[in-house]
Parts: structure tokens; C-alpha cells; sequence
């Protein structure tokens, strides 16, 4: 029923361009469907597409070239309208230093972020596969939180994080190791534990200040994405007979040397599959840091993909929209050029 | 499997490194849901030194009469419309994708997959102007709005997973058919649908766990009364007016549906997204 729908709204070009002459018309008509058979089964699916997709996305590209706020959206069937700016939204954008700080904080993501899930899940994976019993009950715990909204995620995190030592199990659990609220320094390393989402320590890098409070909100993210490493992971591994491990033991390597040698090697594929899954996901990242901090405090934690929602439906009247659809446009084409090997390579294993 | 050469130290290692990791990874859950469950004087004293006489459930109660009750039916409504439109359309031209020839084949393939990775941000800005236009931006028809989004971004996926699925149907059989003069609708219909059932509902589950997750682009495209539990959860969420209880049992409610699909089908669930992983 709803196929149907979409399919009154745009009809293939296809499908009426060759008229089949007035007699027996049913049966010629039959016929031409099954000759472009293959435009109607993809016809809903790519009306709504480019309706809802490539059309947005192309009104982006375009009004990123142009001097707008949300009051007065770039529209572009009114030309009369248009304050054409050629790059300034890109250059005002390069220049700025909220961009900038919302670039550190964003490699802050991608940098830890895949290390966590890439790491962790092989870690776990490895160790379930080595299980003799209940290996499924261990991968459903892991996987459990996958389900959970990344919202839903971030407010069950804030009540770990909470600073009340009888409200919050970390600052309880630090209470009762008498380092609650204590202030390290180590060089360059500022820590302050406890304080987790207002100010956990910064690290001085001299050229700039990385502030930690943005691997607080890493732990969640990794925390519910990790399911997908561990599914991944695990399910390259039963691939693998446990004979082999056997064998390398008893000519004398030992259960580091042979997942080190055995069990990584035969995962390459799914880690690499694991590493850029999560690299895509660490650059959108959005729902965590809106939900805890909602960037602060200060620019804190501000990420991209927040900056750039803000600028363009927090201010109003400012006219920022032409620079958060500039910020759009160059996270988007980062992302394709970055994947763009991975998606060779998804589209060459289904070619047929 | 049994652990020939295998000393009962490393056993135990093994079993209890598995087993501190998994408590520590359920603890957040426990977290909320105790907070969710006890009274709030309770909450602050520390969940941990709970007394089973205080459990409650008056704060789901609270939580849902103080509006919760909205949101929550919103998300049916958005998810079971958006899981309805992309896994009917995305059947189809999935099965197009995967057996048969087309003009533009590649090209457009190219351009759906690039949903699995360009941020929703791509097309958010110019939605709501669109919306405008298209008079999806006001009443239920909102609801008709998000999901056709949804349906757009989740195609490449859709096409991707369910692509994997039709592809591992036998060619004989359907070339049987094929000769038997059954025409392209007849076979899919009759022969590749009813096989590709197992497939179609572990992407049907995954689709609905993402829908019914998202949090972006509700909040952008949706006025108050159209939202889903997300943004209702995100509005609970104001650090400074402490009513931790409402929130932890709002997180729950909002948990609760994915979890619960996820728990009954488990197994498709997996299948699913390791088709979606790995393949390819």
C-alpha cells in the first residue's frame, strides 16, 4: 500500500515512453511492464530519494554559495532574492575560531573513539571465542546497549557521571578510594576527577588545550556502539577452527602469540569494516554531546555536526545559514573522499 | 569445545575477565533502572543501598501522565510508518539491485549507498522550507514528512542488506520460473519474496531500532506535539531541575520498545546487521 503511494506521486519516465500500438492493448501493455520491469521495482524507492535526499542535499551545496539566515532561507526558485557570496561562507567558516575549536574536538572523537570500539571488541571477541560455554550469554550483554538510543544512552551516562558521590557510581566509587575531587598535575596533564562534565583536566599541547571532558562523552558513544564490533568480530572468528590455535600450542606459542598471529590475522576484513564503520560514526557525532552538554561548558565539547546545527537553527535572524551549510557541505565531502575506497570496495563485492 | 591443554588458571581468568567486563557493562542500565524504580529520596542517598520496601513505579506513572504518553505514541506512529515505507520500497528495488539489469544501475547504486555515510546534516537545513512546500510541516501530515526522510536515508542500507539477501537466492530457481513464462512481478512475488522473508524482517528490526532512535531529525523537523520520546527525553533532560526519577523512567520507556524487539528476535537482529557488515 504504501509502495503504491509513492509510486502515484512519481510515475517512470520509462514506462510510458514507448506507445504500444490501440489493439490487444492488455497484453501489449503487460508486456512493456515486463520489459521495464526493472524502472518499476526502483521507482519508489528513488522518487523518494531524490525528493527527500538528492534534492536537499543539492539546495545545500547551492545555498552554501549564498548569504542567508533562517528567517530568509536560500530558497532557489526566488533568484531575485539572492545574495550571491562565492566562498565567503567557506572562507568566514576557515577563519573561524569556533570552527577550529569544534575541529580539535571533533579529532578528539575520531582519534579515540574507533581505538576504543576496534580495541575493545577484538578484546572481547577473543576472549569469547576462546569460551567453551556461555559465549552467547557474554556477546549479549555486549551487544545489549547497541539497541539503546544514543539519547537514552546519554542521560543514563549522566547519572553515572553525576557529581553527588550518592547519586552518581563512579564519584562513589572514587569517594571510597579517597580521591574524589583531587587536582593532579603530570607535565603537560591537568586532572581533576569527579568534575566529569564541567571539567574532568585538560592536556596542554602548547598549540592548543585538549580538553578531556570530550573522552567523557566518548565513553558512552563507544559504550553503546561497541554491539557492532562485537557482532562484527565475533562473527568472523566462528570461521575459524579451534584445531588451529591447538596446534600452535603445541609447537609452543602461547595464547597471546597465537591470537596475535591466528585469530587477528584471519579478522582483517571486519576490522577494517569495525575501524571505518565507526570512523563515520565518530564525525556525526551529535545526539551524545546535545543530549550531556549540549557543547558546554563554554565550547568545551563542541563537535561539528553541533556547531553547525546551532548556527543554523539557533540564531535566528544572524546570518549564519550560509556557513553552517559551508560546514555541511566539507564534513559531507570529507567523509565521501575518506570512504571512498571502502565504497569501491562495497560496491565491487555486489556487482553482478 | 574442549579446552584440551588448558590450565584451569587460564579458565578462570578467562570466565572472570569475561564476567567483571560484563558487570561493568551493565552497570549504567542498573544504573537507570534503579534510579527509575526508587524514590527519589532514595535515589540520593545512593541506589546501591536500596531497600527493596522502597521500590516503586510511581514515577513511571508521573513520567508518562506529565506527557511522556504524547511522545511515546508519536514514536509508533513515526517508526512503524518509516519501517512500513522503506522496507516495501526497499524490497523492491533492492530486488532490482541484486538480479536484475538496468540503465544507471551503478550510478544510482553509488548514490543510495552514500546514505550510509554523509551526515543527516547534508539535507537538514533546506528541509523545513521544503516541508513548507510540499505542506508536509503541519498536523499528521509531519508524521508523513519524517518518515519519507527516513525511507530516503535508510535506502542505501535498505538496498545494501536486502540486496545481500535476494542475491543468496538460487538462480535456478528462479530461472525455473522464469521458463515456466512467470513474468518479472510474478517471480518476485511468488518465489524471491517468500524467501527472503528471514531478511526482510531482520532489516524491518533494524530499521525500526534506527528510526526509533533518532533524535536529529525529529527535533529539527517536528513541532511539540508531533515528537517522538527521544526529544521528549531530551527535554526531561535539564541538569539544574533534579527529577532524576522522571528522567531515569523516561529512559527506561524509551528503551523498553528496541530492547524488547531486540530480546524476541535476537537472532534475526544479528543475522542482520552481520549480512550488513560483513558481505561485500
Amino acid at each position: 500500500m504504501a509502495s503504491r503511494r509513492t509510486t502515484t506521486v512519481a510515475p517512470t519516465p520509462r514506462e510510458t515512453a514507448p506507445s504500444p500500438p490501440r489493439q490487444e492493448a492488455p497484453r501489449r501493455r503487460t508486456r512493456t511492464l515486463e520489459r521495464f520491469a526493472a524502472y518499476v521495482f526502483v521507482a519508489p524507492l528513488l522518487a523518494v530519494f531524490a525528493a527527500f535526499y538528492l534534492w536537499p542535499a543539492l539546495v545545500t551545496v547551492c545555498s552554501s554559495f549564498f548569504r542567508w539566515g533562517l528567517l530568509r532561507p536560500w530558497s532557489p526558485v526566488e533568484p531575485d532574492r539572492w545574495r550571491f557570496v562565492g566562498l565567503d561562507n567557506y572562507t568566514a567558516t576557515l577563519t573561524d575560531a569556533s570552527f577550529w575549536n569544534a575541529v580539535l574536538n571533533t579529532a578528539v572523537w575520531l582519534i579515540v573513539f574507533p581505538l576504543l570500539v576496534v580495541g575493545f571488541s577484538l578484546l572481547v571477541s577473543i576472549l569469547i571465542w576462546y569460551t567453551s560455554r556461555a559465549g552467547a550469554v557474554f556477546r549479549t550483554v555486549f551487544i545489549l546497549p547497541m539497541t539503546i538510543s544514543l539519547a537514552a544512552a546519554g542521560v543514563i551516562w549522566s547519572f553515572v557521571y553525576n557529581v553527588d558521590p550518592q547519586i552518581g557510581v563512579l564519584n562513589a566509587v572514587l569517594d571510597r578510594l579517597g580521591i574524589l575531587g583531587a587536582d593532579w598535575r603530570l607535565g603537560p596533564l591537568e586532572l581533576h576527577p569527579g568534575a566529569w562534565l564541567s571539567n574532568p583536566g585538560v592536556l596542554h599541547l602548547g598549540f592548543a588545550d585538549i580538553r578531556l571532558t570530550n573522552l567523557v562523552l566518548v565513553v558512552p558513544a563507544f559504550w553503546a556502539f561497541t554491539g557492532f564490533g562485537v557482532i562484527t568480530l565475533t562473527a568472523g572468528l566462528t570461521a575459524v577452527p579451534y584445531e588451529l590455535v591447538e596446534a600452535a600450542k603445541v609447537d609452543g606459542a602461547n595464547a597471546w602469540q597465537a591470537a596475535r598471529h591466528i585469530l587477528v590475522p584471519a579478522l582483517r576484513r571486519p576490522l577494517v569494516v569495525v575501524g571505518v564503520v565507526s570512523v563515520i560514526f565518530a564525525l556525526r557525532t551529535f545526539d551524545i554531546v546535545y543530549v550531556m552538554t549540549g557543547g558546554g561548558p563554554a565550547q568545551d565539547t563542541m563537535v561539528l555536526a553541533l556547531l553547525l546545527w546551532q548556527q543554523a537553527f539557533a540564531f535566528l535572524d544572524t546570518p549564519q545559514g550560509g556557513q553552517a551549510t559551508a560546514i555541511a557541505v566539507l564534513m559531507s565531502a570529507v567523509l565521501v573522499a575518506g570512504s571512498y575506497p571502502y565504497l569501491r570496495q562495497l560496491i565491487a563485492g555486489r556487482s553482478r | 569445545m574442549t579446552a584440551v591443554g588448558r590450565s584451569r588458571w587460564a579458565t578462570l581468568l578467562l570466565y572472570g575477565s569475561l564476567t567483571v567486563l560484563g558487570i561493568v557493562w551493565l552497570v549504567p542500565m542498573l544504573s537507570a533502572v534503579m534510579t527509575s524504580i526508587l524514590p527519589i529520596s532514595q535515589t540520593r542517598q545512593g541506589w546501591w543501598n536500596l531497600s527493596p520496601a522502597d521500590l516503586t513505579f510511581g514515577n513511571f506513572a508521573r513520567a508518562w501522565d506529565q506527557g511522556l504518553s504524547k511522545y511515546a505514541v508519536n514514536s509508533f506512529i513515526i517508526t512503524g510508518l518509516a519501517v512500513v515505507l522503506t522496507v516495501s520500497a526497499g524490497s523492491l528495488a533492492a530486488y532490482a539491485y541484486a538480479r536484475m539489469a538496468f540503465r544507471f544501475k551503478a550510478t544510482t547504486y553509488f548514490l543510495l549507498i552514500t546514505t550510509m555515510i554523509v551526515p543527516v546534516q547534508i539535507i537538514l537545513i533546506p528541509m523545513l522550507p521544503w516541508f513548507r512546500t510540499l505542506g508536509l510541516n503541519a498536523g499528521p501530515q509531519e508524521y508523513l514528512g519524517i518518515a519519507l526522510v527516513h525511507t530516503a536515508f535508510g535506502a542505501g542500507w535498505a538496498v545494501f542488506m536486502l540486496g545481500a539477501f535476494f542475491a543468496a537466492i538460487p538462480e535456478d530457481l528462479l530461472e525455473a520460473a522464469r521458463i515456466d513464462g512467470a513474468g518479472w512481478f510474478d517471480v518476485f512475488r511468488r518465489i524471491a519474496l517468500p524467501l527472503a522473508v528471514p531478511g526482510i524482517v531482520s532489516f524491518a528490526i533494524i530499521d525500526f531500532v534506527f528510526v526509533w532512535n533518532d533524535l536529529l531529525l525529529a527535533l529539527t523537523l517536528l513541532d511539540r506535539a508531533h515528537q517522538p520520546l527521544t526529544v521528549g527525553l531530551a527535554n526531561l533532560q535539564t541538569p539544574h531541575l533534579a527529577q532524576e526519577d522522571l528522567v531515569a523512567a523516561g529512559s527506561i520507556m524509551a528503551i523498553l520498545p528496541p530492547l524488547l524487539l531486540f530480546a524476541a528476535l535476537n537472532r534475526f537482529y544479528v543475522r542482520g546487521l552481520f549480512a550488513g557488515a560483513t558481505k561485500g
